[in-house]
């Protein structure tokens, strides 16, 4: 039998693709699985060197014992209440600004929504703090809920300003010239097409708000915590359990690990080839 | 201790109710001068809701569970919350600096924010409150408190802010079975700790003579700790000076050749839990640190040394032998107008019943007397015999690991970093120099006002 | 700065084939106002929102950053010593050399990984969506729960990266415990989590190359990596110099990995600014040398943006 040199050269070819793509995803999937290894061992197995991978015994123990730890619920509800709301807030705000700022090539105006980004986030606690203590706020989620703004806009503005300038134009000139005015063109004809890139906005602006930490360190008390703080809190004081750790972490984890498998193509394509025309 | 009646804001009307009510409870209390004042009541504050905020800490977790005894009590309801050491502090700062806590009571780390307390005024004088027949429970025993733990939250012009609940010994941990396989006695000095750190130390074996924290500002308090063997405070309450003589590079080079010499690979990024992975997995045979964390390497559901750990009280110095200790207590929030709900759960929380419970169930030291002899009664696995007899010998020669100073935890982080300069090439004498001088402009900056 | 803001929002702008001219030009055939004002409408609640929540904090950063206050005393105003103390604290320059270090490698790494990602993920291959959804998986997780996780892998003696080193023959590292291993292995840290969002910038780069020069090429029977170098490089840089400023930005700012693994230790070798201006503020109480040096930090991030923007000019125009 001959072998056609094509046909060896996509198989050398094909090898060389598969090995890369598991270079390229294995550090995800075993950080991952280790974090998994972790959560489903016992305190002894966890801190045993050389290290188990698969427990002897999968146990659930620790994930039922975080959910049904003090106040998981609650913190789970405030991290969806101030995720949800930010990314709401400035997708309202936002998804406009990115409008106008693509047709009007308004790049200064752009450039000082960066401002809000650069900024170290550290530097917001203090005052932010005194501000909504004198408002009476603290204990409430709108301090959260608006500091966390200072995340989800910037994110909103800059994918919808991507997104706008790859939308062709010729549908709202002809628009324009049977009369609608500038918001009409927004509102029934760019605002309709634009929904890839509010896909996307939403999902990473959920996401990004989601992960935040250091906002809520300072800014929320035993009633608004969010999630990632009480984590980091669930960390014992006179032992590290490596388990209940790794399950809590799993969990925080889980809502945004789902929400990026189950849209990885939406947040593929609305990061990347520019909607309409990727899709 | 002051004998003025106190003035105690929010009180008036419920305080009228209460005392009535409570003249028949009171009529069996002998002892005391139920009738000049009205006797005590747990219940006079029924209904009222206070918002406490504690430290991450294993004896505040025993706190929480008991508050439904507190409630059924005293009729008063707790909204309490833990917060991990380093975000607690800066979160306890903020809340008393915006002028308006969001709580009513709370646990204080005296060890590093006493003075900054004190200066912002920020805690009620609980002098007046003890004093008090109607608001103090006549089995409070004030007594029963070791000097040195109620003098750790007596301010320097003597307002009281805090009571002590939890005081952190730092005590040494042993491996048994290391030391009896190499024939080591279990050091009872300094130089016979570095003896048998050296003498157990077998890097081939991957075991290590002695772990102990090198990383930066946790690290402080171990040298400062030798310090006072070797006689000397770090800083003196007059302002004087010892991080650079000769003592305190006695002490650091026993740091150094402790942690460095004999420690493992690394050390110089380990914290309290790295020192305690180590040493539960029996690749550690001495390790000093605080009793609070020592505690669990006896427990065997979580520790693979558990039959083989021993405890000791902290090794004796050339000069002095001490217990150095962490003090920490609970007091009110000056500016709450719940003054008496709040008294009530620091008198509760500071009380025997909850005290003894920390000590039997091997959750920290108490800053009282009575619950170490009941622990000893108790005989449980979670206090070991050993364990216990280091916490007691400790609390007899208790002294305070840091300087009473403002600038407490820079103070720590300078030093801190001059000790795991120490852990790579850094010379003690030099390294001291050094951090001495970056701190006195700090010290002077923050002692004037 | 015209040309800037764009720049950074869309990696698409500096791509001649997009529409951007032909909005002008529409924008300029349409009735009634000129074109900036037509859009004011769109754009200023979004600039009252941010102006709304990052007022306040600079004005009291900046006043407080002339001001000495620690709390439990009152602020005391002393001029500009906040700023004299800083440009003379070693500790402060060391901080700013850290974080160059730190930056450099977190911005490099995931630049090369990334690219490498992107070309991969960029072909045909069975089962791509369900690879790419979980190779972009770091990006999304939190970063105090897996800096948590990573704590207990980099333990010299008991963790289990040293472990899995021993089974290929190396010996164990030191990782973050060590004062010369510390900031690559924060950066390696830092690499996990941000390489999906380069390889993500690029991809959408690639997806907008032509087909041309490719069909030219592989007529001319040139390698991959020929291709690779003399093609869709110099095509995707744009994109790559995107993706560096995002990066640079945030590798400045990285706080959360630091914080938790080491909190800037051992001693101060992995105390980069953010670790320095949290210690300042939150652990030492110097609210009035922290604002300043939040200050100088912020500057510093800008005009590092501005060098890199400008060096994007230079690439579009080569």
């Amino acid at each position: 039998m001959v072998v056609r040199p094509g046909a060896i050269r996509r198989l050398v070819d094909d090898m060389g693709l598969a090995l890369a793509v598991v270079v390229v995803v294995s550090p995800a999937i075993l950080v991952f699985l280790w974090m998994l290894s972790l959560s489903m061992k016992t305190e002894l197995e966890n801190s045993a060197f050389p290290p188990v991978f698969v427990p002897a015994q999968f146990s659930l123990e620790n994930f039922a014992a975080v959910i049904k730890g003090a106040n998981f619920g609650k913190y789970l509800w405030n991290s969806l209440v101030v995720s949800g709301a930010s990314t709401l807030a400035a997708l309202i705000l936002g998804v406009p600004a990115g409008y106008g700022i693509a047709r009007a090539r308004a790049n200064g105006l752009a450039a000082f929504i960066l401002v809000s980004r650069v900024t170290p986030g550290m530097s917001y606690l203090i005052p932010m703090f005194i501000l909504f203590r004198y408002l009476d706020l603290i204990g409430t989620l709108a301090p959260m809920i608006i500091i966390h703004m200072v995340i989800t806009l910037p994110i909103v503005v800059w994918v919808m300003i991507g997104f706008f300038e790859t939308l062709p134009v010729d549908l709202e000139e002809a628009a324009t010239i049977d009369g609608c005015n500038t918001w009409q063109n927004f509102w029934h004809i760019a605002l309709p097409l634009s929904r890839p890139g509010i896909t996307v906005a939403t999902i990473l602006g959920f996401i990004f708000s989601w992960n935040n930490f250091v906002f809520g360190i300072v800014l929320t008390n035993r009633e608004t915590r969010t999630l990632p703080v009480a984590v980091y809190n669930s960390m014992s004081f006179e032992q590290i359990s490596w388990g209940p750790l790794a399950a809590s972490a799993l969990i925080v984890t889980l809502p945004v690990l789902v929400l990026t498998i189950v849209a990885q193509k939406e947040i593929v394509h609305g990061l990347t080839a520019g909607g309409l025309k990727g899709g | 201790m002051a004998t003025k009646r106190p003035h105690l804001p929010g009180l008036s009307r419920r305080t009228l109710l209460g005392s009535t009510l409570a003249t028949a409870a009171a009529a069996s209390l002998p002892g005391r001068d139920a009738a000049a004042q009205g006797a005590f009541d747990w219940k006079r504050f029924k209904g009222e809701k206070i918002e406490v905020t504690l430290q991450k800490s294993p004896f505040h977790d025993v706190l929480q569970k008991a508050e439904a005894e507190f409630t059924e009590m005293t009729g008063i309801q707790i909204a309490s919350e833990q917060i991990p050491e380093q975000q607690y502090r800066q979160k306890l700062a903020i809340e008393f600096a915006s002028g308006k806590p969001s709580f009513d009571a709370c646990y204080v780390a005296m060890a590093t924010q006493k003075r900054m307390f004190g200066k912002g005024k920020w805690l009620a004088d609980l002098r007046p409150l003890i004093a008090d027949a109607s608001m103090t429970s006549p089995d409070f025993d004030y007594g029963d408190f070791a000097k040195a733990a109620i003098e750790a939250g007596v301010q320097s012009d003597g307002r009281m802010d805090t009571l002590p609940i939890t005081n952190h010994y730092n005590i040494l941990m042993l491996n048994k079975e290391l030391l009896q396989k190499k024939g080591v006695a279990v050091p009872t000095t300094f130089a016979a700790l570095a003896e048998a750190a050296a003498k157990l130390n077998d890097p081939a074996a991957g075991v290590s003579g002695f772990v102990g924290r090198g990383l930066k500002n946790a690290n402080t308090p171990l040298w400062t700790g030798f310090m006072l063997g070797m006689g000397v405070d770090a800083v003196t309450a007059d302002g004087k000076f010892n991080t650079d003589g000769p003592e305190a590079v006695a002490a650091a080079e026993l740091y150094r050749k402790l942690v460095k010499d004999c420690g493992p690979p690394g050390v110089a990024g380990f914290n309290w839990y790295e020192c305690q992975a180590n040493f539960m997995q029996g690749r550690a045979a001495l390790w000093i640190d605080t009793a609070t964390v020592g505690a669990p390497v006896a427990d065997p559901k979580k520790s693979r040394v558990a039959d083989k750990a021993g405890f000791a009280v902290m090794p004796a110095g050339p000069k002095a032998h001490r217990g150095p200790v962490f003090a920490s207590g609970v007091g009110i929030a000056a500016v709450t107008k719940k003054v008496g709900p709040a008294w009530y759960w620091v008198q509760w929380a500071s009380g025997k019943q909850i005290q003894t419970r920390q000590v039997v169930g091997g959750h920290g030291a108490s800053g009282r007397v009575s619950p170490y002899e009941a622990a000893r009664k108790a005989q449980t696995p979670e206090a070991p015999a050993e364990w216990l007899d280091a916490v007691i010998a400790s609390t007899k020669i208790a002294y305070p690991v840091l300087p009473d100073i403002v600038a407490a935890n820079e103070f720590r982080d300078v030093f801190g970093i001059a000790l795991t300069n120490m852990l790579a090439d850094g010379d003690p004498a030099t390294e001291l120099k050094k951090a001495t001088e970056a701190f006195k402009p700090i010290y002077e900056r923050t002692e004037k006002s | 700065m015209p040309g800037t803001g764009r720049a950074i929002a869309s990696p698409r702008a500096g791509f001649g084939a997009h529409p951007a001219g032909p909005a002008a030009t529409a924008a300029r055939r349409g009735p009634g106002l000129p074109r900036r004002t037509r859009y004011w409408f769109f754009i200023l609640p979004t600039l009252l929102a941010i102006l709304a929540i990052i007022l306040f904090p600079w004005v009291f950063t900046v006043w407080m950053s002339l001001h000495e206050w620690a709390p439990g005393s009152p602020p005391a105003y002393v001029g500009g010593r906040n700023f004299m103390e800083l440009f003379t604290s070693r500790r402060f320059y060391q901080s700013i050399g850290t974080t160059i270090y730190f930056t450099l490698l977190s911005v490099v790494l995931p630049l090369a990984f990334g690219v490498f990602a992107a070309v991969v993920f960029h072909r045909r291959f069975p089962l791509r969506g369900l690879l790419r959804g979980i190779f972009i998986l770091p990006m999304m997780a939190t970063p105090v729960a897996l800096a948590l996780v990573w704590t207990m892998m980099f333990h010299p003696q008991l963790g289990v990266l040293n472990y899995l080193l021993s089974l290929v023959g190396i010996p164990p590292q030191l990782w973050v415990f060590a004062p010369a291993t510390v900031v690559p292995s924060l950066a390696m840290v830092e690499t996990w989590h941000w390489t999906p969002l380069v390889a993500l910038i690029v991809l959408g780069g690639l997806a907008a190359l032509p087909v041309e020069p490719y069909e030219a090429a592989l007529t001319d029977g040139a390698t991959r990596w020929q291709t690779f170098r003399y093609i869709t490089l110099p095509l995707v840089l744009p994109f790559i110099v995107v993706a560096a400023i995002i990066r640079t930005i945030d590798a400045m700012k990285t706080f959360e990995t630091i914080f938790v693994i080491t909190q800037g230790g051992p001693g101060v070798s992995s105390e980069t600014v953010s670790i320095h201006l949290y210690l300042q503020a939150f652990s030492f109480h110097n609210i009035g040398y922290a604002s300043a040096l939040v200050i100088v930090f912020f500057a510093l991030i800008v005009a590092l943006s501005l060098f890199l923007l400008f060096l994007r000019q230079k690439v579009k125009w080569s």
